[in-house]
Formats: structure tokens, C-alpha cells, sequence
């Protein structure tokens, strides 16, 4: 194989259970996001953008979907004769084999994949991050810098600090402390999970942890403490942009809202820097003669016919006479049928929602508190009424 | 189902230079908020089992080459077959006719010699229509013609020039051709400028013809009408024909109806098109659409109805497009007013600009009209 300057390994086994239902049958990195993409998009299209080439992608937990959606990559361009996407599942050696322990492991037990194309730096990746980077300006930066691993992170507000791992810098940018959700921070500048090691330096430390007993093989956890205490040349990256960690129900749902800002942190606009998925070829989004839309971003293929306002209408969607829907997400082919109700609700893919059926509470002034009503794919709403 | 190849001639323009048309090959005219004309003819092969095409070009070749890139999207990029590009034989002349000149079939020989295939089917881009090829096939088979017509029965709106039509016998079979003239009401049984043929037969007229290149292939049909087992298939569903402003304006704001959309783009049989990932469309606060068709990528600030909006359209606040067709990343600025419009792509509509069309003529804007 040839060799090549960097390669990605994208992290996507996650199971995502603070989503409830909506990854109850599919990872994380497969759940549907803004209308038409699928949160792995992100990362894929950025490592598109930033003339990556070989994708490693590290799956675990029911892969099924994620793996037909990825295919051969070539909606990300990543379909090349020398590289190209590499899904790589937990699998079974001379030794016996083993789920993945932790993210610092996957990459461990994929060493003999990445020693195939004997790249000198490794950019590892989350699959469940909402942004638009180019990974090419950090490894000017890693280079520039001479570092041993280079974090890419983001100012935080100073109460969400905690929820993160915390990185404490010197004037130059040296992480001097890295601290795993810390109850109190000392700083508000957050690891977003994405690092790029020299691959030597990566390999013997991976080896080095594996071998530590009780240790949780993770990279925030272990590998980069480990290396800090080592005296290796850590360094920040000070990522400039829009990024979200939609993890649970909130910030997914929070994620979604932003859209339709009217200038939204995330530009899905950027002729430089297009978003790219997988999708059917469906038709043009058809408004019906006394269709209501307001404030709403709609995907190809839906039918609206009904009323929808500050919502997320998704690839496929149909929205009968007579039904409303307000600050809502609605996943792929969701059905809300005649005369129906959705108020604040994230509905799964294939959903329907019986004729004069209520899901969700409808808005009040304390509507921000009250909670977000989540129907499972597929699921019913409104029983077997005229079944 | 037999080895079949397919042949599309992208060779043919509107027969009226009226804006739409003028820069580019009826094949390359956009439809219905994200289709090409061309879509319909090759996604009715490729559904019919279909795994070799040949794309005759036209004279001005980007559009349609940029539109099909190397066939992906028609499951066309293959090692074996696949999307074929071939020679037209027009280089500078603009041909207005809307059938398969010789001339065409004659530079394409290699082609058709090189190839197993028993079956060619033949088409141009001038039609809106999804249909099961297979059928046409079929009958072809059962009944052992040397070719098949596919024709639809349409009654004239009007007083109509036909052109060549077949003369057929109760049970379809052709005994020959003539001029036709509709009158108003009258049944007429339109050819829809696809065919189904032997490759060996077609090769065989083709090379007999040598001489008399720039006849059309339906001629050719006419003079040999009496040795020739010809019959004809008559398309059962829904069929746009398109071959002027006017009906390619009627044809456009057909597909609003929602019976039309269900036969065309929600059956078995998918129409496929290029994918050029666009984000969602999105809708301001204070929009008003109605009775639309929109692509994705757009953006929604004003009053929209009864129109088509292709990818990456902006409406801006305050402006009013009523039954019209906006092509791809046009700009209609805050207080315009349009309507009976069809605005072409890349252009932009200044703010407050009024400009209204009748229904029975519609206006063209195109990018260089400076409004």
C-alpha cells in the first residue's frame, strides 16, 4: 500500500444513550441531522475537504445502518484505488478477540491497519461532533509547532466547562494540564476530541497503555495524561467556528434549533465547504395550495400540506391538511396525518402520527422547560384508532 | 431480459430559439426544480434493465458532459458497458428537428458493431414521461416485430402540425406513414421519438443509406414501411411533450398537480438525476408558499405561489413570484414582482422590479437581460 502523510480514524462505535430511542437501533454517528444529513457527514465531509484520503472507522455498536450509509464513501469522495473508507469492526485474531475497551484500544487493535500505510501523522476523530473544519490548518499548525500531539479545542461558556476534558495552556499554546470533566476548571478551553499524533509516538504509547493495568484505554482519560507527565510536546489548536457535541436529547435537539437562526453558527450554505451525504434522489419539496410554513428548514421529497413552523422537516416527510406542527424535528419519511398535533417533539424515522393525534405539549410561556416528547422509529402515535 | 443497449440523442434543440433554449440542448433544459430533460429518457433505460448507453452530444457539449459526469448517479459508471459518450454529427448548425437524423446513427457505427447486444433502443430527450420499457419490450418480442414506435394517444389542443404519424391497423401494426394535421379534438397517435430495433436491422439500414445522410431515421421508416414488420406502443400514463417555451411552461406547472408528481417521481421506477448536495431549504419567518414546488438550497423571505424554484433560488423579503419557474441560484430582490415569469439560471432580479408575462406568453429573463 502506498505510504501516506496522514490518514483519519474516525471514532463511531458510540452508542449514544443519552438519545433515548433515537439510537436505540442505530449508532450514534448514524442518527439524522438538519433536514438531510447524518451526523458522521461532518467529519467525513470535513476529511473530504481537507484532502484526506484513508478513513478508518471504528464501529462497534449496531453497526448496521452506519455501515450501508458509509458504503464505499463515494458520497464523500472518498472512493479512491489507494486509500478510501475502511470500516473496521472489533474482530477476532490468533489471540481471541474482544469488543473495544475504550477509544484509546479501537485504535490499539487497528495498529497492523494503520502500519499498512505508514503515515507519519494520525488524526483521530469523533463521529458525533456537529462542525465544519479543515483538519489541513491544524497539521500546519502540528508541524509549525513541532509537536508530539496536537489538540484541537474551543472556548466554552464557564458553567459548561465541566461537562468537557479542560485544557490549561502556557502563553505558547503548550498544554501544561489536561483535566478530564473537572468539577472545577481552570480554565474554559475545551478538547473537542480531535488530535492529531506523530504515529510512531502515538503507537508506543498505545502499546504502553495497553500493558497498564486498570487502565480505561481512553484517550482523554489515560493516553494524554500519560503523555504530559511524560514531558512530550503537547499543544492546543484554537479551533475558530461553530462545533457541537450532540450527545443527549438537549444539545441534539438544541443543535437542530440553531439552524434556523437567521444566521446560524453552522453555515450549510458554503459553496467552499458543502456538506455531503448520502441520500435518495427524491423530487423537489412540494407546498401544498393551503400549506403554512414558517420558520422551518425543509429537505427534499416532503410533501407539506399542512401547517409547520420553527421546525426541522426532514428528507421525505409528509405533512397532511389540516395537521400543525411546531418546534419539532421530524426524521426522515416521518407520516403526520390529517388534523394531527406535534409540539416540541423529535420524531423518529418512518414515525407515524395517527389523524387528530397530540404528540408533545402544545407551547406555553414556560415552553422552554417543559420536556421534549421523543417517538421511536417507526413507532405510532395515536394506537390502532382506524386500523 | 435480453441484452439491450440504449442510444439517446442529445443532438436536438427547441424548435424555437426563445431564451430557454438558446445556449443549450433541449437534453440540458432544466425541469421540475432539479431534473434535466435528459433524465427522463436515461432513467427510463437504466429502470428497464438498461446497463449500456450511448449519449449522442450535441454541439455545445458542457451541459450535458456536466450534468452526467462519468454516470454515477444512473448506476452508469461501470467497468463493463456503462455510460458510452458519442460523436453528434452536428458541429456549428443548431438542427431544430426533433427526430434521429442518420447522420447521427452513420458517425456511431463502432458503437452498434462492437457490441453483443441483439436489442437497441433509441430516444431523444423531448419527452416527460416514466414508463416501463419492459413492457415495450415485451410486446416487441411476443409479437416479433422488426420495430417498435412507442407513440401516445393525445387528443390536439389545437390545430397541430404532427408531422410524420403512423397509419396503423386496429391491432397496432403500421401500414404506413403520413403528414399529419390535427384538427382541434381530434385523437392523434403521437410518435414519442423512441424506438426499440434489432441492432443487426439497424445496422443494416444504416449502412444501405449511406448517401443520403441528413434524413431523418423516420423517413427512412416511411420508404421501407411495406417490408418492414413496424408496430406500434402506446405509452399508458402520463406524457409531456415539450418542443417550445410554451409547453415546456405547461408542461413545468403540470407538475404541481399532485397526481402528476405521484406517477412520475413516487412509483417503482425512480427518475434519477445528479446529486449536488445542497442543504436543506429554508424558510424565514414571515414566508408565504403556496401551491410549490421547491428545490433544495433555497432561501425564502418573500411570497411564492403557484411556481417551481430550482436549487439555491433566493427569495428575498418582499418579493412576489406568481407562476413562475426560477432556475437554479437565481436572486429575486426584496419588492420584485413576477409573474408568468421564467427566470433562467445565474440570474438576478433587481429590487422592485416589476415584470408580468400572460400565461398563454410567458416572459424569459436570462441572466444578461439586466433587470
Amino acid at each position: 500500500m502506498p505510504k501516506k502523510e496522514w490518514i483519519a480514524m474516525l471514532l463511531a462505535g458510540g452508542q449514544g444513550s443519552r438519545l433515548g430511542v433515537l439510537t436505540r437501533h442505530i449508532a450514534k454517528p448514524a442518527l439524522a441531522f438538519g433536514g438531510k444529513y447524518r451526523i458522521i457527514d461532518f467529519s467525513l465531509s470535513n476529511c473530504s475537504h481537507s484532502h484526506i484520503d484513508t478513513v478508518g472507522i471504528l464501529t462497534q455498536y449496531k453497526p448496521f445502518l452506519l455501515n450501508s450509509y458509509i458504503g464505499i464513501g463515494s458520497a464523500w469522495d472518498l472512493d479512491t484505488s489507494d486509500g478510501g473508507v475502511h470500516i473496521l469492526p472489533p474482530f477476532v485474531g490468533e489471540q481471541g478477540g474482544r469488543w473495544y475497551k475504550g477509544t484509546a484500544n479501537a485504535i490499539y487493535e487497528n495498529i497492523d491497519f494503520i502500519n499498512s500505510y505508514e503515515p507519519e501523522f494520525v488524526l483521530i476523530l469523533s463521529g458525533d461532533h456537529i462542525y465544519n473544519m479543515n483538519y489541513e490548518k491544524m497539521l500546519d499548525e502540528h508541524k509549525a509547532k513541532g509537536a508530539d500531539v496536537t489538540v484541537s479545542a474551543i472556548q466554552v461558556p464557564w458553567e459548561e466547562a465541566s461537562r468537557f476534558g479542560i485544557i490549561t495552556t502556557d502563553p505558547e499554546g503548550r498544554i501544561i494540564k489536561f483535566s478530564e470533566k473537572p468539577v472545577k476548571p481552570d480554565s474554559n478551553l475545551a478538547s473537542m476530541g480531535i488530535y492529531i499524533f506523530k504515529w510512531k509516538l502515538l503507537k508506543e504509547a498505545l502499546q504502553k497503555d495497553e500493558a497498564r493495568p486498570g487502565s480505561e484505554n481512553d484517550f482523554g482519560k489515560n493516553i494524554l495524561p500519560m503523555l504530559l507527565e511524560e514531558g512530550k510536546r503537547l499543544f492546543s489548536y484554537d479551533f475558530q467556528g461553530y462545533w457541537k457535541d450532540v450527545g443527549t436529547l438537549e444539545s441534539y435537539y438544541e443543535a437542530n434549533m440553531e439552524l434556523l437562526h437567521e444566521e446560524p453558527g453552522l453555515n450549510l450554505y458554503d459553496r467552499e465547504h458543502p456538506v455531503y451525504s448520502t441520500i435518495p434522489i427524491l423530487p423537489p419539496q412540494y407546498i401544498g395550495p393551503n400549506a403554512k410554513v414558517s420558520n422551518c428548514l425543509v429537505a427534499n421529497g416532503c410533501t407539506i400540506l399542512g401547517e409547520i413552523s420553527n421546525s426541522v422537516i426532514s428528507t421525505g416527510v409528509t405533512i397532511a391538511e389540516g395537521a400543525k406542527v411546531e418546534h419539532s424535528i421530524l426524521l426522515p419519511y416521518t407520516t403526520v396525518l390529517e388534523d394531527a398535533r406535534v409540539y416540541r417533539a423529535i420524531t423518529g424515522e418512518k414515525a407515524v402520527i395517527k389523524p387528530h393525534c397530540i404528540l408533545g405539549t402544545e407551547s406555553r410561556s414556560d415552553q422552554r422547560k417543559s420536556s421534549i416528547a421523543v417517538l421511536a422509529d417507526r413507532a405510532v402515535c395515536g394506537g390502532s384508532r382506524h386500523a | 431480459m435480453e441484452k439491450m443497449i440504449g442510444i439517446i440523442s442529445c443532438n436536438y434543440g427547441l424548435e424555437y430559439p426563445e431564451g430557454i433554449g438558446e445556449r443549450r440542448p433541449l437534453a440540458a433544459i432544466p425541469f421540475a426544480g432539479r431534473y434535466q430533460m435528459l433524465d427522463f429518457a436515461l432513467s427510463n433505460m437504466v429502470n428497464a434493465g438498461i446497463r449500456t448507453v450511448g449519449i449522442i452530444l450535441p454541439s455545445n457539449i458542457r451541459p450535458v458532459l456536466d450534468h452526467l459526469g462519468a454516470g454515477k448517479e444512473w448506476k452508469l459508471g461501470r467497468k463493463e458497458g456503462g455510460l458510452v459518450i458519442l460523436q453528434g454529427s452536428d458541429s456549428g448548425i443548431f438542427p431544430r428537428s426533433n427526430g434521429f437524423l442518420l447522420r447521427d446513427l452513420q458517425k456511431n457505427t463502432d458503437y452498434l458493431e462492437n457490441n453483443a447486444a441483439e436489442y437497441v433502443v433509441l430516444s431523444n430527450c423531448s419527452n416527460v414521461v416514466n414508463m416501463d420499457c419492459r413492457q415495450a419490450f415485451l410486446q416487441h418480442k411476443k409479437d416479433g416485430a422488426d420495430i417498435t414506435l412507442i407513440v401516445k394517444e393525445l387528443i390536439a389542443e389545437q390545430e397541430d402540425e404532427f408531422g410524420l404519424i403512423a397509419v396503423t391497423d386496429r391491432s397496432g401494426w403500421v401500414l404506413n406513414f403520413e403528414q399529419a394535421k390535427a384538427k382541434s379534438g381530434q385523437s392523434v397517435q403521437r410518435f414519442a421519438n423512441m424506438i426499440i430495433i434489432k441492432r443487426r436491422l439497424l445496422l443494416d439500414i444504416i449502412h444501405g443509406h449511406k448517401n443520403i445522410e441528413y434524413e431523418d431515421f423516420m423517413e427512412i421508416l416511411r420508404i421501407h414501411a411495406s417490408k418492414l414488420k413496424i408496430k406500434t406502443f402506446s405509452i399508458p400514463g402520463y406524457f409531456g411533450r415539450i418542443d417550445s417555451k410554451q409547453t415546456y411552461f405547461q408542461r413545468s406547472m403540470e407538475m404541481l398537480r399532485p397526481e402528476i408528481q405521484k406517477e412520475l417521481f413516487w412509483g417503482s421506477r425512480q427518475i434519477l438525476t445528479r446529486v449536488r448536495d445542497r442543504p436543506p431549504t429554508k424558510y424565514g419567518p414571515i414566508s408565504s408558499v403556496h401551491d410549490s414546488l421547491v428545490s433544495s438550497g433555497c432561501l425564502i423571505h418573500g411570497t411564492v405561489s403557484q411556481s417551481i424554484l430550482f436549487r439555491g433560488a433566493v427569495i428575498e423579503a418582499g418579493a412576489q413570484v406568481i407562476n413562475c419557474i426560477i432556475m437554479k441560484n437565481c436572486r429575486i430582490s426584496r419588492g420584485a414582482i413576477l409573474e408568468n415569469v421564467i427566470v433562467t439560471k445565474n440570474a438576478m432580479v433587481h429590487p422592485d422590479t416589476v415584470i408580468k408575462g400572460r400565461p398563454d406568453h410567458v416572459m424569459v429573463l436570462n441572466r444578461d437581460d439586466g433587470f
